[in-house]
């Protein structure tokens, strides 16, 4: 049972796409800077409730999943055994966090 | 393994595929990621319960503290400078009050050593130690500059009247931001201790997981300011 | 499929002779005495210690729930005062929830997981101990309040805006949150720790619809802390905030809503009371099979329903605010999901009386307390459901009906259930049995007892008698059945100790007869946790079980001969591991752990008390944090380390395990 060095792509498991090369990392981080930059520009234009809220709420969702996806490498990690359970597990559960606040702070907006 | 029905070549094949997993690797790994790395994830999960709360505690505190100012409760409105309050009147939000292009800086320093941690792992996985070193001390460096901007952000605003004990706004604000920022320090933290172990040799490529696993820490630390800053610096 | 090949994550693992500086960086060497108890990070000790400390706090929770008792025995009764009833109520509560019920399930939990997936131990051992001694230190911290402080008494759950300062100036409330965030690590931590190891590191073969019930029930259970402590966590970090620093988070002059303080509460607190119950659940369902002679009905839909309960327990938390001033949406919508989430535990109680169906009942002591767990928590289901319909429950909430139902479900059946566990899984954790006759004297005094204490309260409860009164008057009508209650408390009382009086009974009997083994497998068990010696050897398995279907153990025991007649082919006995633990590398112990958790609850008297007390603990948390991480990741010459380990290969860390595997 000898230890070995090992190289870039065998702590990964058998069947999973390659680490993202370098550009590949400059590429996501420049997009994640881009939209971090729209976001910005698109709250000072004067857009006011769903109009402004909804993009905001959706660029931010586009660089968690960048983050999470490209950074976190959960893209490649839900390529392993039984990807499908830990990722049903892993969205559900964030799926199930989200909407329990949502019910509670809709439950005290609109006094329903 | 036959008394129970199963063919034999059935079920010795699967057996013996999980035995020899076992020979690899030395240890029994169900899932396919290692037991830290699942630990990880896991304890990861229960954070973003923790900073769920904190956002929605953030949203109600302001919300119903927006509430009183333009109702005028006067023991609300006590707590800050009438030109704060004035402002906060007229927009119907608080957010008059951050200073986004400082903030938008920031957060692009926070992305920035995201990009310099992931490097980092690249590095160490690849054998490049010199490239470990230097896009380590690049994350912790940003990370670092990341919080002084915080806390130079604190004490502008402090000056400007919003104190931790004075209104629902400071004491949500404070309390959220707070935590974001303690987490950031502790990846701080945990970023010299690579640092230090690298500098004595002691970091290999056999190692990179630990970089990983620290390296998911900060990205996760990055993806609850990509919230925070969405939700609470520029959502009115 | 993946690889999995590295050295530790973690610095710790550097090669096995380093030099070692200082003395107490050594790994801890004691096997026995008190010593290798608070060293040990073997998850069996730990278990036993969580049911110990567990019972420990029992007792002071059943000397509460006593007292109060006697002060509502007569009317306008003046034994105990408002503040000390108040306080009372709520540390009987509190102990009980946090303290007894929760630590019980993560007893069996901690003894039982690793056991029933062919695992020598936890993830990551010394995360488990600390994790018990967190939550130990926490729980003794919570209860110095009596002397320390007056003692929480702003209910269980600690409404806001009553909790605040204004309303209660003593440091009770500060304890209460103080004392339980620092047990609530221990649970997260031990939360991670379980699962990890069922879901990486089952034996081969075990495939996650082969695990037994009791595994899958006390994962759903681990989810549920991994995601409900960090929501009460919350809560009480913005109640300290307010409390200690001047926050504004319950402040209603400011414009806060204490509304805020129900729903992060009942966030946490509904996943709650559904990870005290899962447990039993699980162990009912170990007990069933085995006395039944009969596999699990409808192993499925077990399965399915604890999940389904798992994650329905998180849509339903409001229904214990309908009276809060809801709107009428959000209380009908929490309504129909509360009667929703009755199925679930009805397709459970439903297979397990079809799992008794036609069984050969062995009505053992371990049976009858299922069997009461069955029946009791129907009782406070159906009682539950009326709950669920908000306009009833309008009329009983904040009265002894509530009470009524939650005792027969964490009482009548959490408790019934646990004790029964106690009972069926003696043997393999102390290597003796317990008295049968005695255990069923003991049940049927519990039974009388309970019944005779919390039946009365679902009358009381509709005549109208409200819940944390200090008394009530002669006219309403309450004395009747406030006496029967008193005096079914003490039959209960009596019972609860004959628990305690059986284990020393039995293990008198047990000396006097030479100490007779009972084997690896007295009860003629399904699971593989029976397929090695009792007690259970230190290292669990000698070689690591395969596993190929369902109750596997059973199915190497019991075979169909050639007209279809199941048969048994071998005793328990006799193809049970013989507890060999040639060959075996096993964690080495450590003082850090419990270091580490002394650390932190001086932390908590500073937030208290007075902040400078915080820089010592934090001293000797970060200390014990670096002790931890430096030590040697394996020790030479500690316990439980086989000689054959120095050949290549092996990375000498203290929290891997790597079992050698041979063909059975």
């Amino acid at each position: 049972m000898a230890h070995t060095a090992h190289d870039t792509d065998t702590h990964h498991g058998h069947d999973h796409a390659a680490h993202p090369t370098e550009k590949q990392y400059w590429m996501v981080f420049v997009l994640l800077v881009a939209l971090t930059a729209v976001e910005v520009a698109w709250s000072f234009l004067g857009a006011e409730g769903p109009a402004l809220v909804i993009p905001l709420l959706v660029m931010m969702t586009v660089k968690f999943f960048l983050v999470a996806g490209a950074f976190m490498h959960l893209y490649f990690d839900l390529k392993i055994l039984n990807g499908r359970l830990f990722t049903w597990a892993f969205f559900g559960a964030i799926l199930l966090a989200g909407a329990v606040y949502a019910a509670v702070i809709a439950s005290f907006r609109f006094n329903i | 393994m036959t008394d129970i029905g199963i063919p034999v070549e059935e079920s010795a094949a699967f057996i013996a595929h999980e035995q020899e997993l076992v020979h690899e690797t030395g240890h029994a790994s169900s899932l396919g990621l290692s037991n830290t790395k699942l630990a990880f994830w896991l304890f990861l999960g229960s954070e973003c319960l923790l900073f769920g709360a904190l956002i929605s505690t953030y949203l109600l505190s302001v919300g119903n503290f927006v509430g009183q100012v333009v109702a005028g409760n006067p023991r609300v409105l006590a707590t800050m400078p009438a030109e704060v309050m004035n402002e906060i009147v007229e927009k119907g939000s608080v957010n008059s009050f951050f200073d986004i292009p400082f903030t938008s800086a920031s957060s692009f320093i926070l992305l920035m050593s995201s990009l310099t941690m992931v490097l980092a792992h690249k590095a160490v996985s690849e054998g490049n130690y010199r490239g470990t070193k230097i896009w380590l001390s690049a994350t912790a460096l940003l990370g670092s500059t990341f919080i002084s901007g915080q806390v130079y952000e604190f004490t502008v605003f402090y000056r400007e009247g919003l104190h931790y004990d004075g209104n629902l706004f400071g004491s949500a604000f404070y309390t959220l931001t707070g935590f974001h920022g303690a987490h950031v320090t502790v990846g701080i933290l945990m970023l010299v201790a690579l640092l230090i172990m690298a500098f004595k040799g002691k970091l290999q490529a056999d190692r990179a997981e630990t970089v990983e696993i620290i390296g998911l820490y900060w990205h996760f630390v990055d993806v609850v300011w990509v919230l925070i800053f969405t939700v609470v610096y520029l959502i009115p | 499929m993946a690889i999995i090949d590295k050295p530790p994550a973690l610095p710790a693992g550097e090669p096995r002779r380093a030099a070692r500086p200082l003395g107490v960086f050594t790994r801890p060497k004691e096997q026995a005495g008190i010593s290798a108890w608070l060293t040990t990070v073997d998850h069996k000790k730990i278990g036993i210690m969580y049911g110990s400390a567990a019972l420990f706090f029992l007792l002071i929770g059943g000397v509460a729930a006593l007292l109060i008792r006697i002060q509502l025995a007569t009317p306008n009764n003046t034994f105990l005062s408002g503040d000390a009833y108040n306080r009372m109520y709520t540390m009987h509560g509190t102990v009980m929830v946090f303290l007894v019920v929760m630590p019980i399930g993560a007893a069996f939990a901690n003894f039982l997981m690793p056991l029933q997936v062919g695992a020598r131990d936890v993830a990551f051992p010394r995360i488990n101990a600390f994790s018990f001694w967190v939550f130990f230190f926490g729980g003794l911290m919570l209860n110095t309040s009596w002397f320390l402080g007056g003692g929480a008494d702003g209910g269980w759950f600690n409404y806001a805006p009553n909790n605040g300062v204004a309303f209660s100036p003593s440091h009770g409330i500060d304890f209460w949150n103080v004392g339980l965030m620092i047990a609530g690590i221990g649970s997260l931590t031990g939360s991670i720790n379980l699962i990890t190891t069922v879901l990486n590191m089952r034996a081969p073969g075990m495939t996650l619809m082969k695990m037994p019930v009791f595994t899958w029930m006390t994962l759903v259970t681990q989810f549920l802390l991994l995601f409900a402590i960090p929501v009460i966590t919350v809560a009480q970090l913005l109640l300290t905030f307010d409390r200690r620093f001047g926050a504004n988070f319950f402040n209603v002059q400011q414009g806060a809503d204490p509304l805020l303080w129900q729903h992060l509460f009942w966030v946490f607190g509904h996943p709650e009371v559904y990870l005290m119950i899962l447990p039993a659940f699980g162990i009912v369902s170990e007990i069933i099979p085995t006395f039944a002679r009969k596999p699990i009905f409808g192993y499925p839909f077990m399965v399915f329903s604890g999940i389904a309960i798992g994650f329905m327990g998180w849509g339903v938390w409001a229904h214990h605010m309908f009276v809060s001033g809801l709107g009428p949406l959000s209380v009908t919508a929490f309504s129909v999901a509360t009667m929703f989430i009755a199925v679930p535990t009805g397709v459970k109680i439903l297979n397990w009386m079809a799992t008794l169906w036609g069984g050969k009942l062995i009505l053992n002591t371990p049976m009858l307390f299922a069997i009461g767990l069955i029946t009791q928590f129907t009782v406070g289901g159906l009682s539950g459901v009326s709950h669920a319909l908000a306009p009833s429950d309008t009329q009983q909430t904040d009265t002894y009906y509530i009470v009524a139902h939650f005792h027969y479900v964490l009482f009548g059946g959490a408790f019934f259930g646990f004790v029964g566990g106690v009972y069926h899984w003696f043997p393999k954790a102390f290597g003796y049995m317990l008295n049968d006759t005695f255990g069923k004297v003991q049940f049927w005094t519990m039974v009388l007892g309970f019944n005779l204490t919390f039946g009365p309260m679902h009358i009381l409860g509709l005549q109208g008698m409200p819940r944390r009164m200090q008394t009530y008057d002669d006219a309403m009508g309450f004395n009747f059945w406030n006496l029967a209650a008193t005096i079914g408390a003490f039959i209960l009382g009596v019972g609860v100790l004959m628990l305690l009086a059986n284990v020393a009974y039995s293990y008198s009997k047990w000396k006097a007869a030479g100490r007779p083994n009972p084997g690896p497998d007295p009860w003629d068990a399904r699971t593989i946790e029976w397929s090695i010696a009792s007690p259970a050897p230190a290292h669990n398995f000698d070689v690591d079980p395969v596993v190929t279907s369902l109750d596997d153990f059973w199915h190497r025991k019991y075979q169909e001969d050639e007209n279809g007649v199941v048969r048994r082919v071998h005793t328990g006995a006799e193809i049970a591991q013989p507890g060999n633990p040639e060959g075996v590398h096993l964690p080495a112990p450590s003082y850090w752990p419990i270091v580490l958790a002394f650390g932190i609850p001086i932390i908590g008297y500073g937030v208290i008390f007075n902040l400078w007390l915080c820089l010592p603990g934090a001293l000797v948390v970060i200390g014990a944090l670096f002790g931890w991480a430096l030590e040697p990741a394996d020790d030479l010459d500690a316990p439980g380390h086989d000689h054959g380990q120095d050949g290549p290969g092996h990375d000498g860390s203290g929290d891997h395990h790597e079992p050698e595997l041979e063909t059975v």
